[in-house]
């Protein structure tokens, strides 16, 4: 699957991956294949190979 | 007075961005400071090795309001997506829609701003749309129901200040809700002027963020921001092509010898 555009190999649920790859659980937005997965959901998000996940947050911009 | 949009009074018209500012510890201080209300910030995605836990939300005044720009977006779909992301991580509903048509003049799809704006609006959304300075794309956009629009000055970080000033006053002219002139200004000149045209507030981002001291120059903008409204207020003067003597033309003095 792909997380922010890098192939990764990985088998369980999404709050798995983000905690397996350090990402904070906090202030982010998760997206799943253009989707957003709300947090109390991503225990139940279980991932396929050809996922395309999307981490964001927000940043500084005009 | 104060600019009203959304029921809310913003008593500051400099509405600062807050990319490529070196320390996000002076979004605080400007808001406490200089009473700057409106911060601009943006979606990206995050690297976990790079941003360590450091978050412009930690610097987020609770009392600012923050507008979400979509940035990055290339199409409508791209920019409610991060007007909703936007809105799940800030809980504001204003946004700022970006659509950039081309990178290297960085200029607004006003077509696919207008489809953006008609779906953010039905969804709630407070929207401000970035546009090129175009009456009729603003008269639609009005009638969509948006809360201002913000026409460009110049390109985004150009540094040109206005650069089309004729049609600026015709969006000023020709439509009642609240304009913001967004983009190119460089220099607090360029703001007071925007606002001696009559805009409703200005949005300024690279020249305070990349100054040498950005907090001094959001504290220069935001002197030339009050300046010029404050002008605009009072109502300007006509420009004449002669002279017309400030001194008396009478009662000159004649007995030197």
């Amino acid at each position: 699957m792909l997380v922010n555009d890098k192939e990764v190999n990985f088998k369980g649920n999404l709050k798995e991956l983000l905690l397996s790859l350090n990402y904070p659980t906090e202030k982010i937005v998760v997206l799943v294949n253009g989707e957003i997965v709300k947090k109390e959901n991503w225990d139940n998000v279980e991932l396929r190979d050809e996922d395309y996940i999307e981490i964001v947050s927000l940043v500084g911009g005009g | 007075m104060g600019l009203i949009i959304d029921n809310t009074i913003i008593n500051n018209r400099l509405f600062v961005g807050t990319g490529k500012l070196p320390d996000y510890s002076v979004i605080p201080k400007m808001h406490e400071e200089l009473k700057i209300e409106v911060f601009a910030v943006a979606v990206r995605r995050i690297n976990p090795e790079i941003n360590k836990g450091y978050s412009i939300l930690d610097f987020l005044p609770k009392t600012a309001k923050i507008m979400i720009n979509t940035s990055g977006a290339r199409n409508h779909k791209e920019a409610v997506k991060i007007a909703e992301i936007g809105r799940e991580l800030t809980g504001s509903d204003w946004v700022k829609i970006e659509i950039s048509g081309e990178l290297k003049y960085l200029l607004p799809d006003n077509e696919e701003t207008i489809k953006a704006a008609e779906i953010l609006v039905k969804d709630g959304f407070k929207v401000f749309p970035y546009i090129s300075p175009d009456l009729i794309v603003a008269k639609k956009l009005e009638e969509i129901g948006v809360s201002a629009v913000m026409p460009l000055g110049s390109p985004i970080g150009s540094n040109k200040g206005i650069d089309c000033e004729t049609l600026l006053k015709a969006i000023i002219n020709e439509i009642s809700i609240p304009v913001i002139i967004d983009a190119g200004i460089g220099r607090p000149s360029h703001a007071s002027k925007a606002m001696e045209l009559g805009a409703d507030a200005v949005l300024i981002n690279t020249a305070i963020a990349t100054s040498n001291d950005p907090f001094k120059m959001a504290e220069a903008f935001n002197l030339a921001v009050k300046a010029g409204r404050i002008a605009y207020e009072i109502g300007l003067p006509e420009e004449k092509d002669y002279a017309d003597a400030s001194s008396p033309l009478i009662d000159f003095i004649k007995g030197i010898r």
